[in-house]
């Protein structure tokens, strides 16, 4: 899965409409902060999960990058998003940004039926990266019983020979993923 | 396949957005990011020193033992904290607490504590901040290296 992004390549943000789901004012500022030097200008800013929720029924939106939360309130709206059946916001790209993943949490952050999960701390080559590759068309959406969401099947290629033990505690345990 | 279920492509209007004429390259636009991400710096390290007099108050009242409200809280605080430092370029102490989150992770579902494990982290938060911009590259990586067999630790029991 390729991400990275030519520095010589152009883009263009200013007509895309971005709803930002944060509830601390200073990880929002952060994104602001990154949305704005990318040139981004329609930027829908939301602290809780209910705020978003009256966005993403009034406002057709273009991408949507998600805090999971401490109290895991994102994955819930991404889920939320993804069943509510309010066309095209439902299908949006959602990029979700995730702290800590406590182990409770891994599950519902695999399935909640985001695109990317991009573990924080942000950076903007990052979060630009990902931006563009979501923005690649074709990618297929799967709506069933159990789950709605991008189609998670990639081809099994395994990690990256350079990338090295995760951070999660069990990572460092052998014969666990 | 069941009959409740069905895959399609969706129209994604991001794709055409993100190709029209004018925007910025990526490079500048990665840049841009990172001076805005700058003038946040003062901000952040003020956030981070309340945190930090937060999690003290935590600490103090668990009194050396597991509390669920009181690790519950801290956990929160902590994760809340994860993201702050990078944005002012300081991944010392994103790496700090991201280790004391797992560590607090695994007390709260553990309903364990560790008191040492816990004021280790805390004394090395306080030492981040105070060396901030003056560090010895090397000597915070055996720092930090540490944290994470201490927290790898506590998970093993």
């Amino acid at each position: 899965m390729g991400f990275s992004s030519d520095p010589r390549a152009r883009f263009n943000l200013e007509q895309v409409s971005i709803l930002l789901l944060e509830e601390t004012p200073l990880g929002m500022s952060i994104l602001v902060q990154i949305m704005n030097g990318f040139g981004a200008r329609k930027l829908h800013r939301c602290d809780t999960s209910a705020k978003a929720e009256s966005v993403v029924r009034e406002t057709q939106l273009d991408l949507l990058i998600v805090d999971a939360m401490a109290s895991g309130g994102g994955y819930d709206f991404v889920h939320w998003l993804r069943s509510s059946g309010i066309r095209p916001n439902c299908y949006a790209p959602v990029l979700l940004t995730a702290a800590h993943t406590p182990a409770a949490a891994v599950t519902n952050a695999r399935d909640c039926g985001a695109h990317i999960v991009m573990a924080k701390p942000l950076t903007p080559k990052a979060v630009l990266d990902r931006i563009i590759w979501v923005a690649r068309a074709g990618r297929r959406f799967v709506e069933s019983d159990k789950f709605v969401g991008p189609d998670r099947r990639f081809k099994e290629a395994g990690v990256p020979e350079n990338v090295g033990v995760g951070r999660r505690r069990e990572d460092a345990i052998p014969g666990k993923g | 396949m069941s009959e409740s279920s069905k895959i399609h492509v969706p129209d994604v209007p991001l794709g055409r957005l993100i190709r029209m004429p004018g925007g910025k390259t990526a490079g500048q636009a990665i840049a841009d990011a990172e001076q805005g991400l700058a003038s946040l710096q003062g901000e952040s390290m003020k956030e981070l020193n309340r945190v930090l007099a937060k999690a003290e108050t935590f600490y103090a009242r668990a009194d050396g033992k597991f509390d669920a409200l009181v690790v519950s809280a801290f956990y929160g605080l902590i994760n809340g904290a994860i993201g702050l430092p990078t944005a002012g370029k300081d991944r010392a102490i994103d790496a700090m607490l991201l280790s004391l989150a797992d560590l607090l992770d695994y007390y709260r579902t553990s309903g364990d504590w560790g008191d040492k494990s816990v004021q280790v982290h805390l004394a090395t938060f306080q030492l981040l901040l105070k060396t901030e911009g003056i560090r010895d590259p090397q000597g915070t990586e055996l720092i930090l290296a540490g944290l994470k067999k201490v927290s790898r630790k506590a998970a093993k029991g």
